[in-house]
């Protein structure tokens, strides 16, 4: 695709505005009503979909020309998908998010890339992580547990993928450890890539580089393929939105679980039962890549055509993603399993879900926009009465951590894992 | 012409550097396209409304002022607005700039004794509703639906909507307001100008609510409105919509005391009738034909659309062809869609009771199909949100309505078939959807609780397909010759050429003199220009603002 590709889109826009809230059916309270952090943030038509679907056509059209404002507008995009589920409440043959995506990649092809991002690409080629980190040291995390190392002469139907986040953040490691664990005790046939295993390449394509996600994929696949893996488990959701929704276009037909999915079958079955309290009042946040970009891949090629005279669809029927589909209640299941904890619910939650403001690579390039996002949705956790906010991602975990430093608040962080692991 | 730099950085004192941009994408994201019809002339493709030479938004009242004031000084045209939603809300001349009121966004009071709110301009129809009904009260909404700025539907439009037969449109709704006048003046109307609060938008205090709207609402053309109150109604439901189901087919699961029904009748004639009486009786809560926006054939196709979540627009034909379907099509083609609400189970009995008899007396009857619990569910949170109005463009992406009788229901029932078979010939030539032709859509009740009707006859076209956009504007100029020598009046397809010409900028005076001395009453162009010269001595607003000189 290209970003003239959606030419059509940008004129079909409705100009409505249904982008820049949560579902208006879902609103409950004037406080938490809209979903866009970019729009929210920065106030200007401009950094809402609608107003990028406007940008991207005068670019194209030569009515606007780069500059530092348009690299905002663009890179300030959290590819979070909250304006694409609103969106679709009404629109069957638009794809906001798949063009904003676009327009990111455009703006790197040209040359337009910003700074932190080129740095953290230069860390991927060299070291193959996004935390310019040292390659050798990626395995480092399973150091003491006795879980194989996997490689073509070292094989197990299943992987167990840790990412980036939780390869080199030792705050949040030991939910990794607990999470191949809970694999291993179950029965399960599963290893690690240690120090080979890659940086699944999700977050360098929401911040635009089409390419090196490609490498990274077709690199991943290639390794797994050499290592019989048949199911790649993960517990960090932009891995598992990269396995599960981009892989399969390049050719990937493994297995993909995220592991509160993995919980969620073992609890169903009878295999996993808990015996401690856990009296803890918590509300779940769901992360953009698990919730309303989590749905499965659903291969198509086709074309748009017209019935009625006028009416835009696709033949063959187009696979339609607006969220409706995603992994929202494994992982409150698990919650609600587990003895003596109360699960609240905050106003904005599954499809409609406000993002934690670590995503498209806004953490590393728009730090202080990144922490006001996360600040949005502790103060969302906190009028719910919880004493901790749980989610299911290491990315959107670190970015509540900081934002909790940051605000002097006392809130706990918890990994849906964490949990699992006090209640055995 | 481009902004002088002094006005420039004079403007940028006032709202500060983050809030003031002049970058060529950002001016860009704040022009319309004119190939979007909705309320206006057209479409015309590949035209856009003119870029402004800045956009700003103003955090506060007094920066408004500030921001007005230096307009003044440095001649400078100026057009706020708040959502978005229509043509108007954009500069009609290069050299303007845009007010973005999105910052000015606070449900500031709910007085729930009083029965009102207090709102600044970016507070949406579903923010407000949400707030409302914690306290057991309800806001009206515009038939634009709950993505619009009640401030500007009530200050500045129409405010229409379904529940106009029991919430008033919007402009009777409007109590005391905040007003930033053209010349950068606080003005303060009705009861808030004698400092005695919000409550009455006429007195005590300067009875000024007819001077500022003008014919219609003054469409951002004459100053800023920075607050205003509006009145609020019962809601006898609970504090949160309970909303369940999967996207996009969300349901409410409400109490007893609330009902939605889809109601036929066998003539047009009945149809009317069925109308007369639920003014008559005062039943009714919300009433509108909605779905028919989607067209005569095609609404129920649409509705099993909607409330599947795992069906598409791909889908429509293979529905089309299913007999039940076509049944249910032909069964509801000449329907509304009611809402009742009792506040006390008496009071639901005796409103269920009293819709029965009128269907009885005009042989109408209730569409089964639509109250199969899944429809039935979605429908009443439909109706009662109105978070759905996006489908209006949900086929190609573009409508605009046409002929739009607005007048007494006897009136435009008895037109309504000549003008669906009018349309339905034209549907045969591919420009516009093929829907049935009747696809008409409005509200059931009007001007306090009822005696009228609005007939939209939506028609829906593609954007970006030039043969489908030349085609439709062939279409609306078809419609309103018709309708002028049917003695229907220019429709609903023209509406605002007075205002915005086909280039997306003015009409030229000479135009707008014409069109308005034809009105049927002239004078009161004629006084608008007297407010003008009075009100907004620079004429920094824009043609929206109707006026005729003597």
């Amino acid at each position: 695709m290209a970003l003239e590709d959606f030419s059509a889109e940008m004129d079909r826009c409705s100009q409505c505005s249904y982008c820049k809230w949560i579902p208006f059916d879902q609103m409950k309270s004037w406080r938490f009503a809209k979903n866009c952090p970019s729009i929210s943030y920065h106030d200007f038509n401009s950094y809402s979909a609608r107003g990028r679907y406007a940008v991207a056509r005068s670019l194209i059209k030569g009515q606007s020309e780069y500059s530092d404002t348009v690299q905002r507008i663009a890179f300030t995009c959290m590819t979070c998908g909250s304006c694409d589920v609103s969106c679709k409440v009404c629109r069957y043959n638009l794809e906001p998010l798949e063009m904003v995506r676009e327009l990111k990649f455009k703006l790197v092809e040209d040359g337009q890339g910003l700074d932190a991002h080129r740095a953290i690409i230069e860390s991927l080629n060299k070291e193959q992580n996004t935390m310019q980190q040292p390659k050798a040291q990626r395995g480092e995390w399973a150091s003491d547990l006795d879980i194989p190392r996997l490689s073509s002469s070292e094989k197990a139907e299943v992987v167990f993928h840790a990412g980036c986040r939780y390869s080199y953040d030792k705050d949040l490691q030991a939910t990794a450890r607990s999470a191949v664990l809970l694999l291993k005790n179950a029965g399960v046939d599963v290893g690690i890539m240690g120090e080979r295993e890659m940086c699944c390449g999700g977050r360098v394509y929401s911040m635009g580089y089409r390419d090196a996600f490609t490498r990274f994929a077709q690199a991943n696949i290639q390794a797994w393929a050499k290592a019989g893996v048949k199911t790649v488990v993960t517990a960090c959701a932009d891995g598992y939105h990269a396995f599960k929704r981009l892989y399969p276009k390049l050719g990937s037909q493994v297995e993909v679980l995220h592991i509160v999915e993995f919980v969620a079958r073992l609890i169903e079955e009878g295999k996993l039962t808990f015996r401690n309290r856990v009296p803890m009042t918590v509300t779940y946040h769901d992360p953009c890549h698990l919730g309303r970009q989590g749905e499965p891949y659903v291969p198509w090629d086709g074309v748009e055509t017209k019935i009625k005279n006028q009416i835009v669809v696709y033949e063959p029927r187009r696979p339609r993603y607006n969220g409706a589909w995603g992994v929202y209640d494994p992982p409150r299941e698990i919650l609600k399993s587990i003895p003596g904890l109360e699960l609240v619910e905050m106003e904005r939650i599954r499809e409609y879900s406000w993002c934690c403001g670590s995503g498209g690579g806004v953490r590393e390039a728009y730090p202080e926009y990144s922490n006001w996002t996360a600040a949005e949705r502790i103060t969302e956790a906190k009028a719910t009465g919880a004493e901790a906010l749980v989610s299911a991602c290491p990315w959107c975990e670190r970015n509540f951590m900081d934002a909790i430093g940051a605000m002097g608040e006392s809130m706990q962080v918890y990994d849906i894992v964490d949990l699992v692991q006090k209640a055995i | 012409m481009t902004l002088a730099s002094n006005a420039y950085h004079a403007l940028e004192d006032i709202v500060g550097a983050e809030h003031i941009s002049e970058d060529p994408a950002v001016l860009d994201s704040y022009r319309y396209s004119l190939a979007h019809t909705a309320i206006h002339l057209g479409p015309y493709y590949d035209t856009f409304t003119p870029r402004g030479e800045a956009v700003l938004l103003p955090g506060s009242t007094e920066e408004v002022q500030a921001i007005v004031r230096l307009c003044n000084e440095f001649n400078i045209r100026f057009k706020a607005a708040s959502t978005f939603w229509s043509a108007q809300a954009y500069p009609s001349e290069e050299g303007a700039i845009q007010l973005d009121m999105r910052r000015m966004d606070r449900v500031l009071e709910i007085d729930e004794k009083n029965m009102f709110a207090v709102i600044e301009p970016g507070v949406i129809g579903a923010t407000l509703q949400a707030e409302a009904m914690k306290v057991g009260l309800n806001t009206h909404l515009p038939g634009s639906g709950c993505s619009c700025s009640p401030l500007a539907s009530a200050t500045s439009y129409l405010g229409s909507g379904p529940g106009n037969m029991y919430g008033g449109w919007f402009h009777d709704n409007l109590l005391g307001v905040e007003w930033v006048m053209p010349t950068g003046d606080l003005f303060r109307i009705g009861s808030l100008g004698s400092g005695c609060g919000w409550f009455c938008g006429e007195g005590p205090g300067p009875s000024m609510k007819g001077v500022a709207r003008g014919f219609i609402g003054s469409k951002g053309a004459m100053g800023v409105y920075t607050k205003c109150a509006l009145k609020l109604f019962a809601w006898p439901g609970p504090e949160h919509l309970p909303v369940e189901g999967t996207v996009p087919a969300y349901q409410a699961v409400l109490p007893d005391n609330f009902k939605a029904y889809t109601v036929a009748f066998p003539s047009w004639k009945a149809w009317a009738d069925a109308a007369y009486m639920i003014w008559d009786t005062g039943i009714g809560y919300l009433a509108h034909r909605q779905y028919n926006m989607f067209g005569r054939d095609l609404k129920h196709a649409m509705v099993k659309i909607l409330t599947d979540p795992t069906k598409t627009l791909g889908d429509l034909e293979e529905l089309l062809e299913d007999p039940e379907v076509q049944r249910v099509t032909e069964e509801s083609k000449r329907d509304f869609q009611i809402v009742l609400a009792g506040m006390t189970p008496r009071d639901i009995g005796w409103q269920e009771k009293v819709l029965d008899e009128i269907l009885s007396r005009t042989g109408g009857w209730k569409v089964e199909a639509m109250n199969e619990p899944e429809v039935n569910k979605w429908m009443l949170l439909y109706l009662i949100r109105l978070g759905h109005k996006n489908l209006n463009l949900v086929f190609g992406g573009s409508y605009d309505g046409c002929f739009g009788f607005l007048g007494a229901v006897d009136w435009g029932a008895s037109n309504a078939e000549e003008a669906g078979q009018f349309k339905k010939e034209w549907e045969k030539r591919g420009a516009v959807v093929e829907a049935g032709g009747d696809c008409m859509m409005g509200p059931i009740g009007g001007q306090g609780g009822g005696g009228t009707g609005l007939w939209e006859n939506f028609t829906c076209f593609d954007p970006y397909d030039r043969e489908s956009v030349e085609g439709t504007l062939e279409f609306f100029d078809a419609c309103t010759e018709y309708g002028l020598k049917r003695g229907w009046g220019v429709g609903m397809e023209k509406w605002n050429a007075q205002n915005r010409g086909p280039d997306g900028k003015t009409t030229p005076k000479e135009e707008r003199d014409r069109i308005h001395l034809s009105a049927p009453q002239p004078s009161m162009f004629r006084y608008q220009h007297k407010v003008r010269q009075a009100l907004n001595p620079n004429d920094l607003g824009d043609a929206y603002y109707e006026t005729l000189e003597d």
